[in-house]
């Protein structure tokens, strides 16, 4: 044995007192007997697992919560957007440019004449006069006058004197196609009103010409 | 045994040595990752870190309302939403399909659409701009089922102006990016703006996580702006305007309605004006207030104020007798009448209700002219009125050396003294309400401009300008103005009420030539009823072109919006008959 340490020696009354054979006999404390640990470790399991499963249900339970939150806000935000587009579409039905124009096509005119009715003696006072149609009031701009390039003024083009005609191959046969062409597409009305202005100038130029030669 | 001991043992302290090399080299390692994590660059994972997964939310502060005085809209703000779209990931086979479904739903051009849809350089492309977020986000959804990708909303708030042009020469417009560019939207920005909040949170697919980080500043919304404008009247005084300028073939014309006694704007009307939904299509000269930017001569409404005057100093009565020669010196140039005659016996009455300059030149000649400077600067003339709206222009009244007699004859019937529109209205006013002058207000309450300015009904200044009995003769004269027969505005009148009224027909000041160029301003101002004013009206149309005045032109103006001004506010008529003042002696 290689340890420093002194051992006692195991026999140091023996040696001093070798009659004595029985050892004293005392009262033992008395041995309680060990809690059984499986209950304890059942428990504590038991608690952790709930807190555990607490815990996950707990979060699951947010988690849930936080998804519904989010699908509410996105709903209360989808409702205060109808909201404000009713508004919206509420304030264009009550615009006075509507309600006037409503108002017109109806048959109504501001009135021009104030009527006060008495309620006690019924006696009317103002100068009480039903309106009219006359009383009416244009609540539309007048028509933009288009600029002169978007419009231009019609030339009117005399058609070939008659001594012309026959030897006339030239440009002004030419030009009164063009703008026939050119009017074609502008409506009928103001094309046939151009062929009126024409037969119109026809007829003073003839009877200038007739005029003339008379 | 005895042999293996110090190999076991050697074996051991190398290992301990090897592992502790190793461990020192992991360390040093772990030490290196950690100065160069907290040292070097200790942001950057940090941001990482946040940026996956955290949201930085701006919330927008709700802009203020401009709403009229029954608290009807103007200008409200709108949840808007942009669509925008990553072309880049948006199949090329895919992308007219796309496009088309953009362009059905949100109303925008099918081959612009396409084009921004395709342009594959770019990472992000605007599909359209303020877009109610309900339709957007209808769209959004479409797209989505239809199985596309690429397209995402953002917001863009919207500023809708639900009646157009009603009172867009006021409430001015925004612009593209949601900035102010004109108007009271300009003038009282800090207080309809509001303070922009944020959010910061964390989201995991698309929802917020319950614990994770999270910090909310909440957006003050701006305030409500309220104005003293009534929306309908405004919209039948900008309607009978613009049939007076388009009747007159004029260049421009101002109408204003001023409630008598508390000297509110009830309407403040331009023509040419603008839709404040569409401000780019009207021309850029109309964008404002022509109202309050633009000065010139009054002409002969002026003569009305010139009256008051003379009668509150007491100099002239309105049988005071004035003989009124065809012509009148005055200095080096010669004053003559609208109409050519012989020598006249007017009454001031007659002067004034006949609008002659001599008349009143004559009349007004009894009174010093410092008098009646001081008088002039009392009904506001000079000085702007101060109600709020930018690019109010003034010129002050001629001062000290340049107020000679001369200036002084001419400026007596409404020549060399420019005003703006609003200057004059309230100058009327100041006689409708029994002589005493109320400062114009636009806003209702009280509101701080960007100037730094309070204004509005609270701080509205009231003081006696000429006495209750002058204002009482005044009116009775300006009411000869109206009568059918010796008037010479008998359009003006209301049918059933008492109308005082003064027509005023100037020629025009060109700046370019420095001269009148011919060219004249007609106008007509007045309030009715005339025994208990209520109202006052003040039209004024800028060169007319079909040969009408004052009374031809701006009368029949005003005779609509003050019949329909009293018939709205359901005025009764006070049944009282017109003063009998003698014309001529």
């Amino acid at each position: 044995m290689s340890s420093p340490l002194r051992l006692p020696d195991p026999h140091p009354r023996e040696a001093r007192e070798p009659r004595r054979t029985r050892p004293p006999l005392r009262l033992a404390p008395r041995r309680r007997p060990r809690p059984p640990k499986v209950p304890f470790v059942v428990v504590v399991a038991l608690v952790a697992l709930g807190g555990v499963v607490g815990l996950l249900l707990f979060n699951t339970s947010m988690q849930q919560a936080s998804f519904a939150a989010s699908a509410l806000e996105r709903h209360a935000g989808t409702l205060a957007a109808r909201e404000q587009k009713l508004q919206m579409e509420l304030e264009g039905l009550r615009d006075p440019q509507r309600v006037a124009r409503a108002a017109r096509d109806a048959g109504m005119v501001v009135g021009r004449s104030t009527c006060f009715l008495s309620l006690a003696d019924g006696a009317t006072s103002g100068p009480c006069t039903p309106a009219t149609a006359a009383d009416g009031m244009p609540i539309e701009p007048q028509p933009q006058a288009r600029p002169g390039v978007l419009d231009p003024a019609p030339t009117y083009v005399d058609p070939p004197a008659e001594q012309n005609q026959v030897g006339d191959t030239g440009s002004r046969g030419g030009a009164g196609d063009a703008r026939g062409s050119r009017n074609d597409p502008r409506g009928a009305d103001r094309g046939a009103r151009d062929r009126d202005r024409d037969r119109g100038d026809d007829g003073t130029a003839r009877g200038r010409r007739g005029g003339a030669t008379r | 045994m005895s042999r293996a001991r110090p190999s076991l043992r050697g074996q051991s302290v190398l290992r301990l040595r090897v592992a502790m090399v190793v461990i020192a080299m992991a360390l040093s390692v772990l030490g290196a990752r950690l100065v160069q994590l907290q040292g070097v660059d200790p942001d950057s994972y940090a941001e990482m870190a946040a940026a996956e997964g955290t949201v930085d939310a701006v919330l927008p502060a709700q802009r203020g309302e401009i709403l009229d005085r029954n608290g009807v809209a103007l200008a409200s703000s709108v949840d808007g939403m942009m669509v925008v779209v990553n072309p880049q990931l948006v199949d090329e086979d895919a992308a007219p399909e796309l496009a088309r479904l953009l362009a059905d739903r949100l109303d925008v051009d099918y081959f612009d659409t396409l084009t921004q849809v395709r342009d594959q350089r770019y990472q992000f492309r605007y599909v359209a701009r303020r877009v109610p977020s309900t339709v957007a986000n209808e769209t959004l959804e479409a797209v989505e089922d239809a199985g596309f990708d690429g397209l995402s909303l953002e917001e863009d708030p919207v500023r809708d102006y639900p009646a157009g042009d009603v009172a867009a020469n006021l409430v001015g417009f925004m612009g593209a990016e949601g900035e102010p560019r004109a108007g009271l939207e300009l003038t009282f920005e800090s207080m309809l703006h509001g303070t922009d909040g944020e959010a910061r949170y964390s989201t995991g697919g698309g929802n917020r996580i319950p614990l994770g980080e999270t910090s909310t500043v909440d957006p003050v919304d701006g305030e409500d702006l309220t104005l003293t404008i009534d929306r309908d009247v405004q919209w039948f005084v900008q309607r009978a305007l613009r049939n007076a300028v388009e009747g007159a073939d004029a260049d421009s014309g101002v109408a204003i309605v001023q409630d008598t006694r508390s000297g509110e704007i009830l309407a403040l009307a331009d023509h040419p004006t603008f839709d404040a939904s569409q401000p780019l299509l009207s021309d850029k000269a109309d964008l404002g207030s022509r109202a309050l930017s633009d000065v010139y001569e009054p002409g002969s409404v002026q003569k009305a104020l010139t009256l008051a005057s003379l009668l509150d100093a007491e100099e002239v009565t309105p049988t005071t007798r004035i003989t009124v020669p065809s012509e009148l010196e005055s200095g080096d140039t010669v004053i003559g009448d609208y109409w050519d005659h012989d020598t006249l016996r007017l009454t001031v009455a007659g002067a004034i209700s006949q609008s002659s300059n001599i008349g009143t030149v004559l009349a007004a000649r009894r009174m010093d002219p410092e008098r009646l400077h001081d008088y002039l600067v009392g009904f506001g003339e000079g000085a702007p009125t101060g109600v709020g709206v930018g690019g109010e222009s003034t010129l002050p009244l001629p001062d000290g050396e340049v107020w000679t007699p001369m200036a002084a004859d001419r400026i007596a019937f409404g020549q060399s003294v420019s005003v703006n529109a609003l200057q004059m209205t309230a100058g009327i006013n100041a006689i409708a309400n029994g002589g005493v002058y109320v400062s114009p207000s636009l806003v209702r309450g009280s509101a701080t401009t960007a100037a730094g300015d309070e204004v509005g009904t609270d701080e509205v200044e009231r003081r006696r300008v000429v006495s209750e009995v002058a204002a009482r003769q005044t009116s009775d004269v300006l009411e000869q103005v109206v009568d059918p027969e010796t008037g010479v505005a008998p359009g003006a009148a209301v049918p059933g009420y008492r109308v005082a009224g003064k027509t005023g027909t100037a020629q025009r000041a060109n700046d370019e030539c420095n001269c009148y160029d011919g060219t004249l301003t007609v106008s007509f101002g007045g309030f009715a009823p005339a025994d208990d004013p209520r109202f006052t009206v003040y039209v004024a149309v800028q060169n007319p072109r079909n040969g009408g005045g004052g009374g031809s032109v701006g009368g029949p103006a005003f005779s609509s919006i003050m019949g329909q001004l009293l018939r709205h506010y359901s005025v009764p008529p006070t049944n009282s008959s017109p003063a009998e003042l003698p014309i001529e002696w």
